[in-house]
């Protein structure tokens, strides 16, 4: 874990995004009692956004990590031995990046998304019970700015 | 409706009071450092790919 967050810092340092933050689970897992999940969920925000065809491209990213021998497996890309998942922010998952909390894993700087933001992008996503779990979790087991949540 | 009280060694507790016990210790369990927590979820992990014979999930390298 350590060391994927060395490369995902790297590619700050090399100026292939321009930042990023922990989201998803793990993320929730900062905040909230350890629970089972699969993937680290990572949010990036780019200095140039979109092609001249309104694409995000994730190319350069994709090649230098395919450069440093990290494959994809699944819908992942495996990063020393942890399944990442790569999710190109959006407007509200770039605020969610900026104001993201800026912690240390053993040694390593890396950002984790703040719990209200999290319930803002769980409640988005809707998926299924287990993001409206996580919201439940979050808001029962750690201090909710609840008139900063109500914006979103 | 009172409901019965349940003998824990030498304590007397209700069900509500088993209830908040269960909350306190989670929020707890939320203050651990994050390290230990990833730790937590790597043993989580490993369990459910050996014990609950899920070989689709991958057990993370955290060392």
């Amino acid at each position: 874990m350590k060391e994927t967050l060395r490369i995902l810092n790297e590619l700050k340092e090399e100026g292939l995004i321009k930042d990023y933050a922990i989201g998803g689970g793990i993320a929730a897992l900062r905040w909230v009692e350890p629970f089972f999940t699969q993937d680290l969920d990572i949010f990036v925000a780019f200095e140039e956004e979109t092609t001249e065809k309104g694409l995000i491209d994730l190319s350069p990213l994709y090649e230098y990590l395919k450069d440093k021998g990290y494959v994809r497996e699944r819908q992942w890309i495996m990063i020393e031995g942890v399944p990442v998942d790569v999710f190109p922010a959006d407007p509200l998952e770039k605020e969610a990046v900026e104001q993201a909390q800026g912690v240390e894993y053993e040694g390593v700087r890396t950002k984790v998304i703040l719990p209200e933001y999290l319930m803002a992008l769980f409640l988005r996503a809707g998926r299924d019970d287990k993001d409206l779990r996580k919201i439940e979790m979050l808001l029962e087991q750690c201090d909710i700015d609840r008139q900063s949540s109500r914006g979103y | 409706m009172e409901s019965k009280r349940i003998l824990i060694g030498d304590r007397v507790l209700s069900r509500q009071d088993l209830f908040q016990e269960k909350e306190r210790a989670r929020r707890e369990r939320a203050k651990l450092p994050f390290e230990e927590k990833v730790k937590i979820l790597v043993s989580l992990q490993r369990l459910a790919h050996h014990w609950g014979r899920r070989k689709d999930i991958i057990i993370w390298k955290i060392s």
